[in-house]
């Protein structure tokens, strides 16, 4: 019981951080919606070429805007010396990597995941294909959690080339992009696609524990 | 087999084989060239282009293996706490970079006159194209991160991680369907190309080779110096 109580006040400590630090995440989403716009004004308002590039637009722009608030994953812990604290509490590494991979996917994704169908609605998608997106990016979004979890985590120590971390995660999720944007485009494959990324995700959720509890450990050991 | 894991005992063979090692990729090299520029047939479909294959096919093979090899040492070194391992990693990534960049260039210019294009995005060149970026972020994590001692094993992590890719890149002509054709020469079977094209091929692959040993030999031993100096 008590690892358990421990856990819900990790959780409610990142809630706290995170309803302070709202309008980082907000801003996130603001720099999603104006990068649609960007995409728009540079392809020209025509429906029928826009029609055929939206689903890579939609899936580029949440890549990229979900990269851009890797920075705030482990370095304010890593710097304010909580990640220590939490270790001194009986938090392995992995396991604090796990649970903070959790916090990421609930405070930074699932407000991605609620505006991709006002995204949609702006680049016309039709109805029946926002499901496909909405599935595809909660699965597709876990994944990045964990590969954004490892990337930040290998750039603890790095404080001359921060952007390291985010080509990282752009190169490893590569595969994630092919498989969610041809779950879309192609919509009778949906159930062996969907298995595909779920198998993505797992080799990724295996892998994450292990990287970066290691990286966290070295990291804190030689500070 | 010391000298594998050992830094002194790796020293002490250096010493002994650079200069032969060097002289020996020298003469390999200009009987490779000889034999691939006059001593081998054109291709009677590809004409005189077919001798790009002479630096293109073996510069592939060696950018596979360093990251093959690279891969083994993270494995060794972070489970069995074998320095040498790291100082391999930081002295050879440079090496495996420089001969993809070959690998593609050359593929690049062979592409042109027989395909039509300078590059086309199938499974091939995209995941060799993506074993350089790989390379490279290898090089500036080595640059970047300033604590030797994280530096080498949040490396050595990447290394592992980044290794996913070297199946992709030998296996996607068989899986996919590339514009690039599947590979002549395998170990399961008899090779389908002609032996007056498969000297030059050998000779260039040993010169390839005993070049990328006499480099790295001069970079371990560099890496070794540097750290016995407290220098990196």
């Amino acid at each position: 019981m008590i690892i358990l109580n421990k856990i819900i006040s990790f959780y409610y400590r990142e809630y706290k951080l995170n309803l302070s630090g709202f309008q980082d995440i907000l801003t996130n989403i603001i720099f999603f919606f104006v990068s649609i716009f960007i995409f728009i004004f540079s392809i020209g308002p025509d429906k029928e070429k826009i029609s055929t590039l939206s689903i890579g637009i939609v899936w580029t722009l949440l890549l990229l805007s979900s990269t851009l608030s890797l920075r705030k994953f482990y370095q304010d812990d890593f710097e304010n010396g909580s990640l220590l604290i939490m270790h001194l509490n009986g938090f392995s590494f992995g396991f604090i990597a796990i649970l903070k991979t959790f916090s990421h996917f609930l405070f930074v994704q699932v407000p991605f995941l609620l505006s991709i169908p006002i995204a949609c609605i702006i680049l016309n998608i039709a109805n029946d294909k926002i499901i496909y997106l909405v599935a595809s990016f909660a699965v597709g979004s876990l994944t990045l959690s964990c590969l954004g979890s490892i990337s930040s985590s290998m750039n603890l120590m790095n404080q001359r080339n921060f952007l390291l971390g985010s080509v990282i995660v752009m190169i490893f999720s590569i595969p994630i992009i092919i498989f969610s944007v041809s779950i879309i485009n192609i919509e009778e494959s949906f159930n062996s696609l969907i298995s595909i990324l779920f198998g993505i995700l797992l080799i990724v959720f295996a892998i994450n524990p292990w990287a970066s509890g290691l990286c966290l450990k070295l990291s804190i050991e030689n500070n | 087999m010391k000298f594998l894991v050992n830094p002194s005992k790796f020293n002490e063979l250096a010493d002994y084989i650079f200069k032969p090692v060097l002289i020996l990729s020298i003469l390999l090299f200009a009987l490779g060239l000889l034999f691939s520029f006059y001593l081998s047939p054109d291709d009677y479909q590809q004409g005189s282009t077919v001798r790009i294959m002479y630096v293109h096919v073996p510069s592939a093979w060696l950018a596979l293996l360093t990251y093959a090899i690279m891969t083994l040492y993270s494995i060794a070194a972070l489970a069995f706490r074998i320095p040498f391992g790291f100082i391999f990693n930081t002295a050879v990534a440079p090496i495996g970079a420089v001969f993809t960049l070959i690998c593609v260039i050359s593929g690049s210019l062979w592409g042109k006159p027989m395909w039509g294009t300078w590059w086309v995005w199938d499974a091939r060149l995209t995941s060799v194209a993506i074993l350089f970026i790989i390379y490279l972020i290898i090089i500036f994590m080595n640059l970047s991160i300033e604590n030797r001692n994280v530096r080498e094993k949040v490396v050595a992590i990447f290394i592992l991680v980044g290794s996913v890719n070297l199946p992709i890149v030998k296996f996607s002509v068989d899986w996919w369907n590339t514009l690039h054709q599947p590979a002549t020469i395998s170990k399961l079977s008899k090779p389908s190309i002609d032996p007056s094209m498969m000297t030059p091929l050998i000779i260039m692959t040993l010169a390839f080779i005993s070049i990328g040993l006499s480099i790295a030999i001069l970079r371990i031993k560099t890496e070794i110096i540097s750290r016995k100096s407290n220098l990196g």
